[in-house]
């Protein structure tokens, strides 16, 4: 479970034009299910889901994580709650390594390499064995549909293989939590409905699964299992 | 003289220093005052914050705190020339009544800068800031000593002047003299060397006994400042007849002249770094169950006291074998 407690994230506090993004969240997620963030744009989603994937710190409140890091740092019982807004920036670095996938809205592919070195980039620090994260690597892109894609460079992609090779990177890892932001934007409704598919294995694997999203397909799949409205960086509706 | 490119250096570096730790000590005292790990609050997460900003500038500006020392030593010998009487470092310190109290307290603030630096990175170890509240404790310690020193070291160096009559080595460490130089260089030898072989002897079984039970931290951080206390008389007493092949030159500092191969800097960094390391084997030592450094502070502990045993026989040695080549007997 995630647990959020007051969780506010002010852009610019203490200067001439502070920007309050999210704004006193309190919020139980559940592990091993979807929640979608549901919003208009500028409503807070995408921030507190940074803040939640340790990319940023609050800039009050706190983040607990119970049973969601336990090998991201030593001596940790698997059960036991960790706060993740107060850890020095090298254990949120293993934590950000091992415990979240992240997807983005632009993918974030790094041009000019092939497909499959772009899903071996997040492995690359963990000093795993390469011949093991290769065939991994192989094992998630075929299982994507990507096997003839391999070799090839990410800027020759159609948009759904683009965003299936950002998948395959985002899980790379076993990541215990996925978190997609706006993952359908740029995809038609037979791409969008495609993703949903492929997080209903996710979800069924038990990876708990966090979604932003203003698309229908998304928030009003029978996949999720609770929607989070937000509005000005408060929520508004749970459902 | 003021614009001796040592004196500059010096000037400049500790003034960069105090004004670093003058602005980091209020911090820490911000943080002493106003830790809870356990709030979400806004001034909370703010010193948190802060925090990484407040201790990196501390470890670097400690870094050339410890460095300044060897800096002020190295500028005090160069400068004796300019002073009628001083035929090293030692003259030149003693030109007006502030170079060797600024000594005293450059060497107080390494020792205790190297165990900052020790908390320091034990510290960055563990996920909840386990050392917090000691490290900042002893950085508002460190901050008053450290602007002593800038104000001494500052009236040293603005208060030289060349028609200064001064006393020599000679003079000052010489047997039968007044004063706690003279009386260090008078330790007979007889004395001196099993004391200092004794010394030796005990911190290599401490040290032993630490690394092999994992017992004695504190007696062996003990013993580290002992041989470091020890050395030093002996080095007045004895061993530095050896390497001046004099038997009544007993200065600490003309070690550091190219005659004798600049070996008093090699000399005075094994035995800082020593006591610095075994320093830090004691002060670690309540830490070691902490939950989050259970297992970062006996291997950080074994690492230390393995570099003050080293360092400590590599003093041994470099005497030992400087001892043997001489010509001396005495």
């Amino acid at each position: 479970m995630i647990e959020l407690a007051q969780v506010v994230k002010t852009y610019e506090a203490g200067l001439a034009t502070p920007f309050t993004a999210v704004d006193g969240v309190t919020l139980s997620i559940p592990a091993a299910r979807l929640t979608v963030f549901k919003g208009p744009s500028g409503s807070g989603k995408t921030t507190l889901l940074t803040l939640i994937g340790c990319m940023a710190r609050p800039t009050s409140g706190r983040i607990h994580l119970h049973g969601l890091a336990a090998d991201a740092l030593p001596h940790l019982d698997a059960t036991e709650a960790l706060e993740i807004t107060s850890l020095p920036e090298r254990f949120l670095t293993a934590i950000r390594r091992r415990t979240f996938g992240f997807i983005f809205q632009q993918f974030n592919l790094v041009r000019g390499i092939s497909v499959l070195e772009n899903v071996l980039l997040p492995t690359y620090p963990t000093g795993e064995d390469p011949r093991a994260v290769e065939a991994r690597a192989v094992a998630r892109l075929e299982s994507l549909g990507l096997a003839r894609h391999l070799r090839a460079s990410v800027d020759r992609l159609s948009g759904g293989e683009a965003q299936r090779v950002a998948i395959a990177r985002a899980l790379i890892n076993d990541p215990a939590v996925i978190i997609a932001d706006e993952p359908t934007a740029h995809l038609d409704s037979r791409l969008s409905e495609d993703f949903m598919g492929l997080m209903s294995q996710f979800k069924e694997a038990g990876k708990t699964l966090l979604i932003t999203s203003h698309d229908p397909i998304v928030y009003d799949s029978e996949l999720a299992d609770r929607v989070v409205e937000m509005r000005d960086g408060r929520v508004v509706s749970e459902a | 003289m003021i614009q001796h490119p040592g004196i500059l250096a010096l000037l400049v570096a500790s003034g960069i220093v105090s004004l670093l730790l003058a602005a980091a000590g209020w911090q820490g005292f911000r943080i002493l005052r106003g830790w809870d790990l356990r709030s979400g609050s806004e001034v909370q997460l703010d010193l948190e914050r802060r925090t990484y900003l407040v201790s990196t500038l501390v470890a670097n500006a400690l870094l050339i705190q410890i460095l300044s020392l060897f800096l002020f030593i190295f500028t005090a010998d160069g400068l004796h020339t300019q002073f009628v009487g001083a035929m090293c470092a030692a003259g030149s310190l003693a030109v007006n009544g502030y170079g060797y109290p600024t000594l005293l307290v450059k060497v107080a603030t390494c020792l205790l800068a190297g165990v900052w630096l020790v908390l320091h990175r034990a510290d960055t170890q563990g996920y909840d800031y386990p050392l917090i509240r000691p490290k900042y404790l002893l950085l508002l310690v460190l901050v008053p000593l450290v602007l002593t020193e800038t104000w001494l070291q500052l009236s040293y160096l603005t208060g030289l002047k060349a028609d200064v009559m001064t006393s020599c080595c000679g003079s000052l460490f010489g047997q039968g003299r007044q004063g706690f130089a003279a009386e260090l260089a008078g330790l007979p030898p007889r004395i001196m060397q099993p004391v200092f072989g004794g010394t030796f002897g005990a911190l290599l079984l401490a040290g032993f006994a630490l690394l092999r039970f994992r017992r004695g931290a504190g007696l062996f951080s003990a013993l580290s400042l002992a041989f470091l206390l020890v050395a030093v008389a002996a080095l007045i007493s004895f061993f530095c007849l050896y390497i001046y092949e004099l038997p009544t030159h007993h200065c600490p500092f003309c070690l550091l002249q190219r005659e004798y191969g600049w070996v008093g800097y090699p000399l005075y960094a094994t035995l800082l770094g020593g006591a610095i390391a075994g320093l830090g084997v004691g002060v670690l030592a309540p830490f070691r169950r902490q939950e989050s450094l259970a297992g970062v502070v006996p291997a950080m502990q074994a690492r230390l006291a393995w570099t003050t045993l080293v360092l400590a026989a590599l003093f041994t040695l470099i005497v030992g074998v400087w001892m043997a080549l001489s010509p001396l007997r005495l």
